[in-house]
């Protein structure tokens, strides 16, 4: 209180005013600060020393050096963890893109209630992570789930989409997909920023909807592509909620969908192997951070900036 | 103009040092030591003591334990105790992240497979020398909570692990219940086909049993071997581990139970949508205490029968399983308040009266006389089935060694892999051995 009065007072004087906003700045920045220290900074770097111990959570750490980190090229589930998490994020991400640009492309022709469709789009999003939907996912994929009652109808018998292995994963696959609302609302303002002349002057050369879009949308649309594509990846990478729910916590059935974060999850609270945990975490650290990268460096070839 | 200016920067610099120092102090208050700072510091002497104790359970044990809480502070003025429940799944998480926080309860529940994990690593403490009243508690039971000789845990109660019928089904089906104390494993699949012939489409002979380690555990003790040495090696041979997957596999090949896809919805599914819960199978392994809320789910009325295969080897395998232990932490600065409550939950028989079964059959045999009038019907059946059991028990298993907790998830990995045929009965046991033997040997 007594702050906002002396910020409100210094308004008048000039001479002091540069400082006395960049004190009241620092007072008004330190909640944010401090939980930036003790609630993501501190548990980074304690985390990264962690990975250097054989820390078990129930008592003290002791140094063991490297061992975790050359532990886990011996160890099998870890490479199916990243199996797992590499199928995932490569097939799901570019799928769930390309829905969210062709719905996008639909709601920006101008519908009647653009804002309804565009709420109920996005609804997915909000919902695709809880554990509510995870439930529901189990129940409409089970052996004798809705899915297979309506296939049943046309005489076709279905499998068990979650609970046999071949097919588990393309199931979480394809609820991640279904969660486009994010992207297709970015792709959208995207769209919404496309010159209309681009097309008029297109269209009067004769250009077709198809050429229209691979030469003028296509092309203005990549940053905002690039931009969906780095947070949908590292999103992809971290999924944790939707294979904890419908394999309840195992990444069954027979790890077909341990996901690496789940893995990670299991050794650190199940087997009290919270150092190895770490060292995982901060493998996938290097990892996320490698794609990332990449991208970045692969972006400058396909990716335009019209400035 | 000038002098505003400088008180201003003065009342300036007062609201920083308070911001600091208020910061600084909600710091200590977090990261302090439970012990830093005396709590209990008013008047000395029997003051104010406030011990924490800590449960997992559904609402309705919440609500019982909360009445029990009550009743202890009633009669023992100067303690309070701190509830600290959470449901089964979150439990261990919790506790192991308050012990890492060096803010474990005072008063700790306890599971089998987590007991040598805590004990061996100094979270929980020994209890023999505290003073709690254990005569009434027979000694093969007490045992079951020692580690290394140190009394760590006290049991709370005793389940069996059984097998659960639906006497409707197996009259649907036009096929005679068993003889439970003479039926082998292989009667035990044949019976299982005919009722899944006799009563039709939907309806199948047994659940998998294959998921959890407990029936492999009675089937190595019945010939004469067992899960886990007293030294907390693996104690079962590689044919017996194959054995075991084999009756599943039989049970698949002859219709006694569903396919793999469904053994593992039904696996997922918990009591009330299991095989016996949603009427649609006649038997089902489980965990004795389950009977009720199995019951409830079917509205039909279940009996308990023993597992196949008690005469039809050297000895008979099933036991008595601790439902939980009561535990004290090793670092508690209360340890004569945390031991009058364990006493007080052991020994009362009005707590005996408020939660009747809900932690096992009270392992405090004059505590469980006085309740069997006040019993369930259901309740009543697992009372008169585990006295009727108890003659023929040889012994209890000893303590699950550290890691054991992991053989949950290794057990229902490869039982899929199994049920899927991924894996031979054979190719299991080898992968079952290994895995078991990584995660107790680290």
């Amino acid at each position: 209180m007594a702050v906002i009065q002396e910020v409100a007072r210094t308004r008048g004087a000039a001479p002091e005013r540069r400082k006395g906003d960049g004190r009241a700045a620092v007072l008004f920045l330190a909640p944010w600060f401090a939980g930036l220290i003790l609630v993501t900074a501190f548990p980074l770097v304690a985390s990264l020393y962690l990975s250097f111990t054989d820390y078990s959570l129930l008592e003290a750490p002791g140094w063991i050096g490297l061992e975790n980190y050359t532990r886990m090229f011996d160890d099998p589930r870890f490479f199916q963890a990243l199996k797992v998490t590499f199928t995932y994020v490569l097939v799901s991400v570019p799928l769930q893109l390309a829905a969210a640009l062709a719905l996008a492309m639909v709601l920006d022709k101008g519908l009647r209630g653009l804002a309804f469709y565009r709420s109920v789009y996005y609804l997915p999003s909000l919902l695709g992570g809880s554990v509510a939907i995870a439930i529901l996912w189990r129940q409409v994929f089970g052996a004798d789930g809705l899915l297979n009652q309506v296939l049943g109808f046309f005489g076709i018998e279905g499998v068990g989409w979650v609970s046999h292995p071949d097919y588990a994963l393309g199931t979480l696959m394809v609820l991640n997909v279904w969660t486009f609302g994010a992207p297709m609302i970015i792709f959208l303002a995207g769209l919404r920023q496309i010159p209309a002349m681009y097309y008029e002057a297109a269209s009067i050369d004769g250009a077709g909807r198809w050429r229209r879009f691979r030469s003028i949308t296509l092309p203005l649309l990549t940053p905002i592509i690039f931009f969906n594509l780095v947070l949908q990846l590292i999103g992809a990478f971290q999924s944790f909620t939707q294979a904890f729910i419908v394999s309840g916590g195992t990444g069954g059935p027979v790890d077909s969908t341990l996901f690496y974060t789940l893995y990670l999850y299991e050794k650190g609270f199940g087997s009290y192997q919270m150092g190895y945990a770490s060292a995982m975490a901060w493998f996938l650290l290097l990892v996320v951070a490698g794609m990332t990268a990449v991208n970045f460096l692969a972006s400058k070839f396909w990716v335009f900036y019209d400035d | 103009m000038r002098v505003t200016a400088t008180r201003a920067t003065r009342r300036r610099g007062v609201a920083l040092v308070a911001l600091t120092a208020a910061g600084a102090l909600a710091l200590t208050a977090c990261s302090g030591d439970s012990g830093a700072l005396p709590s209990d510091g008013d008047g000395g002497g029997d003051g104010d003591v406030e011990i924490r104790f800590s449960w997992w359970g559904s609402d309705d044990r919440h609500q019982t334990t909360q009445q029990i809480i009550d009743l202890f502070e009633e009669k023992n003025p100067g303690i309070t105790v701190v509830p600290d429940y959470t449901d089964w799944d979150g439990y261990w998480d919790k506790l192991a992240t308050a012990t890492a926080g060096g803010d474990t309860p005072d008063v700790i529940t306890q599971e089998e497979r987590y007991l040598s994990d805590y004990a061996s690593r100094g979270v929980i403490g020994d209890l023999g020398e505290l003073g709690v009243d254990t005569s009434e508690i027979a000694d093969d039971i007490l045992g079951t909570g020692e580690v290394d000789g140190t009394l760590v845990g006290i049991p709370t109660g005793v389940n069996a692990y059984a097998m659960v019928a639906d006497p409707q089904i197996f009259a649907d089906a036009g096929v005679e219940m068993p003889d439970d104390t003479t039926w082998t494993w292989d009667e035990y699949v044949d019976i299982a086909g005919k009722v899944a012939k006799g009563a039709g489409d939907g309806v199948w002979g047994a659940q998998d049993y294959g998921f959890n380690e407990a029936g492999l555990n009675v089937l190595a003790r019945q010939q004469g071997e067992t899960l886990y040495n007293a030294d907390g090696t693996l104690g079962v041979s590689k044919e017996t581990v194959a054995q075991f997957f084999q009756t599943s596999l039989d049970l698949m090949a002859n219709g006694g139970q569903p396919d793999a896809s469904r053994s593992v919805e039904y696996q997922n599914a918990g009591p009330e949508g299991s095989l016996l819960g949603t009427n649609a199978g006649a038997m089902g392994v489980w965990w004795s205490n389950q009977l009720g809320a199995l019951s409830d789910a079917s509205g039909h009325e279940l009996e308990l029968l023993r597992l196949p295969g008690e005469s039809e080897f050297d000895r008979t395998g099933m036991y008595f399983k601790p439902a939980m232990y009561y535990s004290i932490s090793a670092k508690t600065e209360h340890p004569q308040e945390s031991a009058k409550l364990v006493d007080f939950l052991l020994n009362d028989p009005e707590v005996a009266k408020l939660q009747l079964t809900d932690r096992g059959l009270p392992a405090n045999e004059s505590v469980r006389e006085g309740i069997l009038p006040e019993l369930t019907a259901a309740d009543q059946k697992v009372a008169d089935f585990m006295a009727d059991l108890e003659p023929d028990i040889v012994d209890n298993p000893a303590v699950p060694p550290n890691g054991a907790n992991e053989i949950q998830d290794i057990m229902i990995r490869i039982n899929t892999e199994v049920l899927f045929e991924r894996m031979t009965p054979d190719e299991a046991a080898d992968a079952f051995l290994e895995d078991v033997g990584a995660a107790i040997g680290g």
